[in-house]
């Protein structure tokens, strides 16, 4: 008996053979190269952020009569930025040749041993960006009126400067330094968060396989 | 991988060997993992395979054929593969698919959209056309997947 175009449609697929999905050698292969070279192209914005950041620093604070701050946050800055570049040749240096699934862990722990060790340099440079801004600011030209204006009006000052803010700023700096590891990791987080998400998840479908053959 | 069986109906209808249909399937759900994020509610998650899947073939075909048509210049006649199509154990569907084969590419694709009862309103939607135009355009395709199944259907 002669079908109609829809009935050999759904006929034919009623057979699960039909549907059987073929296997996918080199997806995870794949994957796993995609997430790292969209990690590498992330991470090398990131560094040319720091880097252009910091050079516009400079040229401002150079404006507002702040060069000295501005040329010891330039230099902080860059030393950050050499030292994510130095990061970032070693995660060339991740072996190619493992499996899948090992490369993609190797990459993990590159980014937690990451995570750490800029927590721990970050404890250092926040308190030092917030110090330096706050007292090459201070001192700048731009904010000599104010400045004069705090000297008359206040005989709570130290070096020119009002004790109550200068203490609370000190204070705001320690703070930063303490939390520097936490505030790093959800800085990481906003920035990586997607691509963490998706190595996670990979890692997880890749260990359920193994586990599973 | 979820809606699975909608990128295998497509991917065999956009290729002639069981090597691009793997290859063609894969990039598929590779292209659904980079991208997933990307999805929006304001479409279905089905709608979204399709249209991904439909585009993902499209692309990979052109770049076949232009490969191919690279490889024809360089070859001799003589050099080249015999093609090996990818065949499924329902006779009746296998002759459908070849004859979708032969059809256009968008209308392979509208023919498709149809055959998994894809309203009209959907399949424009997936399609970026104009809904109007659809019942005509699956009434012609019909006709013409008829003739070349040679009366085997009604």
């Amino acid at each position: 008996m002669e079908k109609s175009i829809e009935q050999i449609w759904k006929d034919g697929f009623l057979k699960q053979e039909a549907l059987i999905a073929p296997k996918v050698n080199d997806l995870y292969n794949r994957k796993s190269i995609h997430l790292v070279e969209k990690f590498q192209r992330m991470f090398k914005i990131n560094i040319w952020g720091i880097i252009i950041g910091a050079s516009l620093i400079l040229i401002a604070s150079f404006g507002a009569g702040a060069g000295l701050a501005g040329v010891i946050i330039f230099i902080t800055l860059l030393a950050v930025a050499y030292s994510a570049k130095l990061d970032s040749d070693g995660l060339k240096q991740l072996d190619k040749g493992q499996s899948s699934f090992e490369y993609l862990s190797s990459f993990r722990e590159w980014i937690q041993q990451s995570i750490e060790k800029y927590g721990s340099l970050y404890r250092i440079v926040y308190p030092v960006f917030i110090l330096t801004f706050y007292f090459g600011l201070w001192f700048s030209d731009l904010l000599e009126p104010i400045r004069e204006k705090v000297a008359e009006n206040s005989s709570n000052l130290i070096f020119g400067m009002h004790v109550p803010t200068t203490l609370l700023i000190i204070g705001g700096a320690i703070a930063m330094g303490f939390f520097a590891k936490r505030i790093h990791r959800e800085d990481v987080e906003l920035m990586y968060g997607k691509i963490m998400g998706k190595l996670d998840e990979a890692l997880q479908e890749m260990e359920e396989l193994r586990t599973t053959k | 991988m979820p809606y699975a069986g909608i990128i295998i109906k497509i991917c065999r209808a956009y290729t002639d060997t069981e090597e691009d249909f793997e290859d063609y399937y894969q990039e598929v759900c590779l292209q659904i993992w980079k991208s997933k994020d990307r999805f929006q509610d304001q479409s279905e998650w089905s709608t979204w395979v399709y249209r991904l899947t439909l585009n993902v073939c499209l692309t990979l075909m052109r770049k076949s054929k232009k490969q191919k048509k690279y490889e024809s210049n360089e070859l001799s006649p003589g050099d080249q593969k015999e093609e090996n199509a990818p065949s499924i154990s329902d006779e009746s569907l296998n002759q459908l698919y070849a004859a979708i084969r032969e059809l256009s590419e968008i209308d392979r694709a509208v023919i498709l959209l149809y055959l998994e009862e894809k309203s009209y309103q959907e399949i424009a939607q997936i399609m970026g056309t104009n809904p109007n135009n659809i019942g005509v355009r699956i009434k012609r395709i019909k006709e013409r997947l008829k003739k070349k199944l040679d009366g085997k259907v009604n």
